[in-house]
């Protein structure tokens, strides 16, 4: 399994920030600037492809911390 | 559906129509959503669309493109024994547009000719249904029309396309291989909620309001719930894919292009990777035509391979999927079709 860190690095793929955000596994997703549908989208495909692991839209509607996306994975 | 083989139908040959209108996903947006916008277009791989004319329908352009076809591989009006149109953009909710068609064409009346309510998945359905018509050898010829009229100047998705596609009785045909299901558990994922029996539109419908997106929208509109339809495609297409081939003998290096339903960048490239293809063996109209619905694997044959494919024999799979929700693949062979060049009208 990644460490967070690398998870973190997949993540921040994943959602394709416009602008650098410093990310931890405490960040709040709401407090995410472009934490929306699309982002949804390329955190499912990643967990997917870089896990084997298939989350739902509700999964993530669950999720409140960055980590928390990271223990559905793990 | 199990697995089902179809003999003796020849794919003949296939014309698409689009609309001239271009809408760029960036250049016809506000600016104030510029930067969010690039964002989508780099993520879903949609930069062009094509749209109808305020007074244009899809069957419009499906009437463009059966008159091209016809021209092109020389049949008589009344050579056409069955004429089925798979849409959900009728021109109206009643009669069936094949019907309205089938007058407008010149067809004989004795054409058999009705509606399939299908929409992305509905090409394979369209062959196989057709198919089973011809098979039988009880009609020689017929026509199955694909496409549909969804695209918004504000949704960044969807774009317009008219196909028509000719098949005919010839026992020397090689077999065409089917695989086709659905599911409808999942009917929410993507419906128009309002304008039926089960939800008649009311004025209330009408009024737009936000979303919890921040984004103005009425009841009577799409809904669409990109995570599910994400999941569906990506979950369910690879090992349906792997089933046909399995099913049919053919071996994956055996199949020149595999023509997949053109949805949106994330989805189409997670089902190519999960199949282990190339690039090159996937052709792709998602950046300059969108999702035209059903008829983004004809659009995809027209706009990228029509001279491979009129250069000799070709093994394709197609594989179309959505609404429904509902998946359908087929592998076919094709040899000496016509496929003329993309009409805009």
């Amino acid at each position: 399994m990644d460490s967070i860190e690398t998870f973190i690095e997949k993540f921040t793929e994943a959602v394709d920030f416009q602008e650098p955000v410093p990310l931890t596994a405490e960040t709040d997703l709401r407090d995410l600037p472009e934490w929306d549908s699309l982002a949804a989208l390329g955190v499912i495909v990643m967990c997917d492809m870089e896990y084997s692991k298939t989350i739902t839209g509700n999964d993530l509607v669950g999720c409140v911390v960055l980590n928390d996306i990271y223990k559905l994975v793990s | 559906m199990a697995q089902s083989t179809l003999k003796n139908v020849k794919y003949v040959g296939m014309t698409t129509c689009v609309p001239k209108r271009i809408l760029s996903n960036i250049d016809d947006c506000p600016p104030h959503m510029q930067s969010e916008r690039e964002r989508l277009v780099r993520n879903i791989g949609i930069s062009h669309r094509r749209i109808c004319s305020e007074w244009q329908c899809f069957s419009d352009l499906a009437f463009v493109a059966t008159e091209k076809l016809l021209e092109e591989i020389g049949w008589q009006k009344e050579d056409v024994e069955a004429l089925i149109v798979v849409t959900q953009s009728p021109d109206y909710l009643i009669p069936a547009t094949a019907i309205i068609l089938q007058d407008r064409l010149k067809l004989t009346k004795t054409t058999i000719a009705f509606d399939v309510n299908l929409g992305c998945s509905g090409y394979p359905f369209a062959l196989y249904i057709l198919g089973c018509m011809i098979s039988a050898g009880t009609i020689k010829k017929g026509l199955v029309l694909v496409g549909d009229k969804c695209a918004t100047v504000i949704d960044p998705l969807f774009s317009d396309a008219g196909t028509a596609t000719a098949l005919e009785y010839d026992p020397s045909a090689p077999p065409m291989y089917f695989d086709l299901n659905s599911d409808g558990s999942g009917y929410q994922a993507i419906m128009l909620p309002v304008g039926g029996h089960r939800q008649p539109t009311a004025v209330h419908h009408l009024v737009p309001h936000k979303d919890e997106n921040g984004n103005w929208r009425t009841e009577a509109g799409l809904i669409l719930d990109g995570p599910a339809v994400l999941s569906f495609s990506t979950q369910q297409i690879p090992p349906a894919v792997n089933h046909l081939l399995q099913y049919s003998g053919y071996d994956k290096d055996k199949i020149d292009y595999f023509l997949f339903h053109q949805a949106n960048r994330m989805i189409n490239e997670t089902i190519r990777k999960k199949l282990g293809l190339t690039p090159e063996k996937v052709p792709m109209t998602l950046h300059d035509f969108g999702n035209t619905s059903g008829a983004s694997i004809p659009v995809t044959m027209t706009a990228r391979i029509r001279e491979s494919l009129e250069s000799g024999h070709k093994t394709l799979l197609l594989s179309g999927f959505g609404i429904g929700l509902s998946w359908g693949s087929c592998v076919i062979e094709i040899e000496g079709a016509k496929f003329p060049e993309l009409i805009e009208a």
